[in-house]
């Protein structure tokens, strides 16, 4: 909100401070942020009036002018090159001097245009910063002084605040409502104008209230003879200081009255309101509304209008009918200041696109009991711009069934809650001069808000009232006690999910990743490519880029990839190693919709995702460097798995049944199934062939993911404990295996793990060989095992023998022979 | 020739063949020639027999004295060709050794992570605890609970995104004070970090960016305690020497409201020109207050028992004033000369 520092100034005496700095910090200070602060002159300080002596052609060029412009005060006649065609010889203009530095940020030099000097510049309005566009140069009235500043000629003396005002201080919406703090907080009388008593008769329309609590008060006035004119040079001058445009002389007036007072009014056109009568009621479903900005709405029965005898005639606190409105032959007026629900208002604003400064006070909430002063106020603005004379009013009110609020506290509470020691005396005076009425038993204080503050209604609204005006600064600083034991950290579920997600970070980062947050959405597109589906949408997206909560991290994993490619150029290979942690989202049932307070229908899992491209090292030669494949992925995830201590996670080979989901992201032949029992928990793997030229992809990259839930849950929160090892010798033996081709390695230790049960405690895979000797179709693999027992030295006859069984199990499960 | 000159002609020659073995294969090959079973000295000591008795103890001590020097000589040689074999191979295995290192990646954690953790740090030394919620909520847990109700004003200040009826992207992490203050009784000590979601996005606005809340709920908990937690989050996090300022503002769920800010760490207001503070000598980092009754009410704990206080702030914010990171929307960009910084 835009406040004119001189406007306050009419409202309570500034002389005791140091300018409008120092207002914006009092005001700042007491929880009306200021902004910025305009000097209404800026930009301005060397722009002066002078006067067109000569206009020429530019020989050079038709669209210019060469101009001799008098700047005043007996100096030499300057030359001024100039684009503009409306001013013609003896007109005054604003002459913008060398040196100067325009409100648009324009800096005037001496320059020359296609050959021809110009010793400054003659400004349009849009250069000076008085309006966003404009045709050709300001012409200044005829009779201007020449050689004055601009500032001066057009009286920009005033200075211009803005507030960031917060939504619980309606009351401050006007600079009535700024000067009430500032008297406050100088301690000084709030200076307001003689207003003409409000009379309830003699009014030719009169008011019926007909929506009860929902529109609880009208006052109106009726007034004849109106002239409506063009406002007078001060009024223009005040409503465009504050961002307003001058309309004529009824709107500015209520435009006047609303930004002094606060109170949003509406003047009608009397003759166009029939049955003499106005009605605030609810409007009809269906129903019709031309409105003033010249637009229609169609009602929707639950908004509050205001109707005549015979038409509805306004949306209530929104905005005025196109068929009451006053127009350039309007006689006799009917003057609107009532009360209208915030919410009604606030949504009939939004269904209609309406939000106006009007609409937005009353949905801030109106001072209950000013209705009667501000329409005598407007009264007078209109009897004083357009020569109207009232010839009376009607108002009706709904009393208030709540009385006024008044909250009882003590010294003790406002002190200990705020942690100060202000004396009770401090106390009542502060909330006396904040217009409260204040009635103290010894420490108990019995507070009553003025009416205009509906934001004051519990001890604490009191607290921040006392702590905004003694200062924040005032309040001491203490750090709070601990009572009692901290919250145990052992054996809370939460905990320990928090704990093993900070652990999956750090170790992959460790592991040579970079951690990469992508947005929670994608494009029903961008995830199609994937074969997903999103079954989360959000109703309002910011664009279509934007549409689906995630149902997997890999789509806008693969967006980063594509990221670094894109800005990746030079011989250099790029190298891209990414993980993201991160929940997906996924909808329980086809339509969201929330069950109680809590309970929203969307499932959110943690997972993590990986992708791996490029060289192997960060730096070697390059022979050394090599490329990354499926294993260095294989690795990372194993690392993994393995400092997180987790148990229970198997890996299954490329069936494509059950890569599911995957069948399009994953090489069939180069990805790994990872599942916790018998539920696949995710996949790692060389990205389809397909997909990679898809989506044009430089090089190759592996990438995967995995859920962390069931991880999670896998993941003891144990402490390591210690195990001894076998202090008897171990005893190797090695078998070089020859089998089809196919058969998958891991299936061979497992099967001799669990065969040569309990002696065979860990089997290596160290070699394969393809290739002549060995026949086309099989692979010759070579395997480790290393037997130990723990109790006793291993006899050789009882390695033979377990030896034998495992070798029996190759054969009859894989036929595997020994080479 | 007689004995006597026999040994000490062989003798001599041995010694020369030794001085010029070549390598220790050569030496080796002389010490079997001059001192084996089969060799010079042998094989002159073993025509003793032919000489008269009483020469035999001279020439017997002569030929001890020739083996001895031999021995000698060949021990010389031998220290003296192994430390040339060691110079030799040490030559042939030199490397270059200021070519490339054989480096592995270095990996990093996103400065919104590692930020939220310097934070939580900070605050846990002095008794927070971190809690989290989820990210899809209910407009009842992400407005109502926090005394935002249908229809206030107060959502103007949020644009929020809807899944449906009553379900949003979370605006705020505010919705887990509410979820934990119900699921515990007080005393509250918690953090909240995680991703928020607001209709937005331009250079300063992210449509998805991440908050970090605070809230200590106990028995007779002051304005002057919020104070002190702001006070000590500042100094550990900007430094000992910034100063904290509270001005008064309006949330919703808290009164009194403030927002709070740094002066800034760069210029200390001395600089009109100050790119981080822009000129004003303070930063704007969070707002803050004490917990609105009805928040007390809503988690079913009786207000006038309790009191407490809750603040929030922006994590890129924190991240971006201290990495002197210029452009919010490198956040999310997933560019690995951005990430690989930190």
């Amino acid at each position: 909100m835009k406040i004119s520092y001189k406007w306050i100034n009419e409202w309570v005496d500034l002389s005791d401070i140091a300018g409008p700095a120092a207002l914006a910090e009092l005001l700042t200070a007491r929880g009306l942020e200021v902004e910025s602060i305009q000097r209404q002159d800026e930009g301005l300080e060397k722009v002066i009036s002078a006067q067109i002596i000569l206009k020429d052609k530019h020989p050079e060029a038709d669209r210019l002018s060469l101009c001799k412009v008098n700047p005043g005060g007996g100096a030499e006649y300057l030359d001024i090159v100039c684009g503009a065609q409306n001013m013609k010889v003896g007109d005054v203009v604003a002459l913008a001097q060398i040196g100067a530095k325009l409100p648009n940020g324009m800096k005037i030099e001496k320059g020359k245009i296609r050959g021809a000097v110009s010793m400054g510049m003659l400004c349009s309005e849009s250069e000076l910063g008085f309006a966003k566009e404009s045709d050709g140069i300001l012409i200044l009235p005829p009779k201007t002084p020449v050689g004055w500043k601009l500032a001066d000629v057009l009286g920009l003396d005033d200075t211009i605040l803005e507030i960031k005002l917060t939504a619980n201080r309606g009351d401050c919406l006007s600079h009535r409502g700024i000067a009430r703090e500032v008297a406050a907080a100088l301690r000084k009388p709030l200076k307001s104008p003689k207003v003409t008593e409000f009379r309830a008769s003699g009014s030719p329309i009169r008011v019926e209230l007909e929506a009860g609590a929902d529109a609880p008060r009208f006052f109106g006035a009726h007034m004849t003879g109106v002239k409506v004119k063009p406002s007078p040079e001060w009024l223009k001058a005040r409503l465009e200081s504050i961002g307003q445009r001058s309309i004529n002389n009824l709107v500015d007036a209520s435009n006047y009255l609303m930004f002094e007072y606060g109170f949003p009014v509406h003047i009608y056109d009397a003759d166009k309101l029939e049955g003499g009568v106005i009605r605030v009621c609810r409007s009809k479903a269906g129903e019709k509304l031309p409105l003033l900005d010249g637009g229609e709405v169609e009602l929707t029965g639950e908004e509050l209008v205001i109707a005549d005898g015979a038409k509805t005639v306004g949306l209530a606190g929104v905005m005025g009918g196109g068929n009451s409105e006053v127009s350039d032959d309007t006689k006799n007026v009917f003057l609107e200041c009532a009360e209208f629900h915030p919410t009604l208002v606030r949504r009939a604003a939004f269904r209609f696109g309406r939000r106006s400064e009007a609409s937005l006070r009353f949905e801030k909430g109106i001072d209950p009991e000013g209705h009667r002063e501000a329409i005598g106020r407007l009264i007078d603005l209109v009897a004083k711009l357009a020569e109207g004379e009232c010839t009376g009013g009607s108002a009706a009110e709904i009393p208030m069934t709540a009385g006024k609020k008044t909250v009882v506290t003590s010294g003790a509470f406002l002190n200990g809650f705020l942690g100060t020691d202000v004396s009770v005396e401090t106390m009542v005076s502060i909330f006396e001069s904040l217009h409260c009425r204040v009635n103290r038993n010894d420490d108990e204080l019995e507070l009553t808000a003025p009416s205009y503050r509906l934001d004051l209604n519990l001890r604490e609204d009191y607290a921040e009232e006392l702590a905004r005006t003694i200062g924040y600064d005032a309040i001491p600083t203490t750090i709070p006690a601990l009572s009692g034991m901290p919250k145990s950290r052992k054996s809370d579920p939460r905990r320990h999910r928090a704990q093993v997600i900070d652990r999956v970070k750090d170790i992959l980062a460790s592991e040579g990743l970079h951690e990469v947050l992508t947005y929670a959405f994608q494009s029903e597109t961008w995830l199609s490519r994937f074969g997903m589906r999103s079954t989360a949408r959000i109703l309002n997206p910011l664009s279509e880029e934007q549409g689906y909560l995630v149902p997997s991290l890999l789509p806008g994993m693969l967006k980063a990839f594509q990221e670094n490619e894109r800005h990746h150029f030079g011989s250099e290979p790029l190298s891209v190693r990414l993980f993201e942690v991160r929940p997906v989202f996924s909808a329980r049932a086809e339509a969201i919709e929330a069950v109680g307070e809590s309970e929203t229908g969307v499932v959110e899992k943690m997972r993590v995702s990986l992708l791996l491209s490029g060289p192997r090292f960060d730096q070697a030669l390059k022979s050394e460097r090599g490329e990354v494949d499926f294993f260095d992925l294989k690795a990372v995830v194993e690392s993994l798995l393995e400092q997180l201590r987790t148990k229970g996670i198997r890996t299954r080979v490329g069936d494509s049944k059950l890569l599911g989901e995957s069948v399009r992201l994953f090489h069939p032949g180069q990805s790994l199934q990872f599942s916790a029992g018998k539920d696949p928990i995710g996949w790692i793997g060389r990205i389809h062939p397909k997909l990679e030229s898809e989506l044009k992809l430089s090089r190759p990259v592996f990438w995967g993911e995995l859920d962390l839930e069931p991880v999670i849950s896998l993941t003891p929160e144990k402490e390591v404990s210690f195990k001894a090892w076998s202090g008897f010798p171990t005893v190797e033996r090695d078998y070089a295996l020859l089998v089809d081709d196919g058969v998958a390695a891991e299936n061979l230790v497992q099967s001799a793990l669990k065969s040569g049960k309990p002696i065979a405690k860990v089997i290596k895979i160290f070699d394969t060989y393809k290739g002549s000797p060995v026949p086309e179709g099989k692979i010759s693999i070579g395997i480790r095992v290393i037997f130990s027992d723990e109790s006793k030295s291993l006899e050789e006859k009882q390695v033979d023998q377990c030896s034998e069984l495992i070798v029996r199990k190759w054969s009859e499960e894989f036929g595997a022979s020994l080479r | 020739m007689s004995v006597h000159l026999e040994i000490e002609e062989k003798g001599k020659s041995a010694l020369v063949r030794i001085e010029q073995a070549g390598n220790l294969e050569e030496l080796d090959a002389c010490r079997v020639s001059a001192l084996g079973k089969k060799g010079a000295l042998s094989e002159a000591l073993k025509q003793l027999g032919q000489v008269p008795p009483e020469e035999r103890p001279k020439l017997g001590a002569l030929a001890n004295e020739w083996k001895a020097r031999l021995e000698a000589a060949i021990e010389a040689r031998k220290s003296l060709l192994e430390e040339k074999k060691i110079e030799e191979d040490l030559k042939k295995t030199r490397i270059d050794v200021t070519l490339p290192a054989r480096k592995v990646h270095r990996g990093s954690l996103h400065p919104i992570t590692a930020t939220i953790r310097k934070i939580s740090e900070t605050l846990g030394r002095i008794g927070f605890d971190v809690t989290t919620g989820p990210e899809v909520e209910t407009d009842f847990m992400n407005f109502e609970a926090v005394n935002i109700p249908k229809d206030h004003p107060a959502r103007d200040m949020q644009d929020t995104f809807f899944l449906g009826p009553g379900v949003v992207l979370r605006s705020q992490t505010s919705p887990v004070q509410m979820r934990t203050m119900r699921e515990q009784g007080w005393p509250v000590r918690i953090l909240c970090p995680g991703a928020v979601y607001r209709c937005d996005s331009d250079a300063t606005h992210s449509p998805m960016f991440h908050q970090i809340e605070g809230l200590w709920v106990d028995r007779k908990v002051s304005m002057a305690d919020l104070k002190g937690v702001l006070d000590f989050f500042a100094k550990e996090t900007f430094g000992s020497q910034v100063k904290v300022r509270l001005r008064p503002s309006y949330f919703p769920f808290v009164e009194p409201g403030a927002e709070v800010d740094v002066s800034c760490a760069i210029c200390a207001g001395r600089n009109p020109h100050c790119p981080v503070c822009k000129g004003t000598g303070w930063l704007e980092i969070l707002g803050a207050g004490m917990v609105h009754p009805r928040l007390f009410e809503l988690a079913g704990y009786q207000p006038h028992e309790v009191s407490g206080f809750a603040f929030g702030m922006g994590v890129e914010r924190i991240a971006m004033l201290l990495h002197d990171i210029p452009d919010l929307r490198l956040m999310f960009q997933g560019d690995q000369r951005f990430l690989g910084q930190f």
